[in-house]
């Protein structure tokens, strides 16, 4: 009867441990980046250029990316998404309307007491960089299109992705939000390392 | 810290040593005893905590004052619900709103207040036409949150300050379409 007990409590811990390993692991892998050097084992440029984007994908579809490129006329916020509060619209200059500007709340930094995020540059990304219901593939093939990535050279992509401060917010996001994973010169080494292997999207 | 200068409804003050964590709301509330500017959802959500905010180029808008920080506001010039009333005199807008019986408790009054105030500065730099009116009224005082009388009156109210100098509100072209 008593080792009957003592194997129950073993697996119950040995059980716990485990669980408590997994999340880790997986909370690990969500949070991180891998670097580009990680996929050299893929001999095939091309392969490995989609490799690297796949990877660079968990940043562009990161909830602090996607909820200000929105498909329609209104940001989202929080981590599942949801439509902004109070309800805000885009406006002609993507700076919202006139009675309602980005920045009559959004300042030029965090204001964490209030949970109010900040950037001097606020606003919400063009229609036409919507990334917000989008497969990678498809977010793939729209930031390689100038007419559908601000005009943007994949060189400009690479600048826009690893040192653009209001890109860069994703990754100090202030209390209360996930930041998005890994570090924005991850990001940037990430996409700089896709361009220059062809910039080659997944299927 | 930050030693703040900030004008208030043309009163300068400062510098006062504010916390960066402070809010402008707490700060015009709790320093400068302002306490026409009311405290509501604290998230900028229902915006009756709005004031306005002028701006360098002559232009105005408004500010909810729950959610931003009092230090972000060192060097600028805003004007609060008490800004309104000259010499004891309610101004144009204060009147409508209580001939229109536009409030009943009052707190979203402020944030109305200051909303339809700088909605009036705009159209007296760039008029609309008449037919655009509703909607830029609408789109204007959209996001004000009110739970008494619902938002027909406040509406109604600011249109009739328009119209009572349509002149100055309207394009010249809709002048003979008024009413």
């Amino acid at each position: 009867m008593r080792s009957r007990l003592h194997i129950a409590i073993m697996l119950a811990l040995a059980t716990m441990l485990l669980t408590a390993l997994t999340a880790r692991a997986v909370n690990n892998a969500s949070d991180s980046l891998a670097s580009p050097e990680s996929f050299a084992a893929i001999d095939d440029p091309a392969a490995r250029s989609a490799a690297m984007f796949i990877e660079l994908g968990k940043v562009l579809t990161h909830p602090r990316c996607v909820n200000c490129h929105p498909a329609g006329d209104r940001p989202r916020q929080g981590e599942p998404g949801r439509l902004h509060q109070p309800p805000v619209e885009r406006g002609p200059d993507g700076h919202g309307l006139a009675a309602m500007r980005c920045s009559n709340c959004h300042q030029e930094k965090n204001f964490d007491p209030a949970r109010m995020p900040g950037h001097p540059h606020w606003q919400l990304a063009p229609h036409e960089m919507a990334w917000e219901g989008k497969s990678l593939a498809e977010i793939c093939a729209q930031i390689k299109d100038r007419d559908r990535n601000g005009g943007r050279s994949l060189e400009d992509l690479v600048h826009h992705i690893g040192s653009d401060t209001l890109v860069g917010w994703a990754w100090a996001p202030g209390y209360g939000r996930h930041p998005a994973p890994g570090t924005q010169q991850e990001a940037g080494a990430l996409v700089e390392a896709w361009v220059k292997t062809g910039a080659v999207c997944p299927n | 810290m930050t030693a703040l200068r900030i004008t208030v409804n043309s009163r300068a003050y400062g510098p006062l040593e504010v916390h960066d964590d402070l809010t402008l709301n707490d700060f015009l509330r709790e320093y400068l005893g302002l306490t026409g500017t009311k405290f509501g959802c604290g998230a900028a959500q229902c915006l009756c905590c709005a004031v306005i905010v002028d701006d360098p180029d002559g232009t105005s808008h408004t500010s909810p004052s729950c959610a931003v920080s009092a230090a972000s506001f060192n060097g600028k010039s805003i004007r609060t619900v008490e800004g309104h009333a000259k010499n004891g005199e309610l101004s144009a807008l204060q009147k409508a709103f209580i001939e229109h019986f536009a409030f009943q408790c009052g707190y979203c009054t402020p944030g109305f207040l200051n909303e339809a105030l700088v909605l009036l500065e705009r159209l007296a730099r760039k008029p609309v036409a008449r037919s655009e009116l509703e909607k830029t009224i609408a789109e204007a005082l959209d996001g004000h949150l009110c739970r008494c009388t619902g938002y027909v009156k406040y509406h109604e109210a600011v249109r009739d300050v328009i119209l009572a100098e349509p002149g100055r509100y309207l394009l010249a072209k809709a002048a003979g379409e008024l009413q």
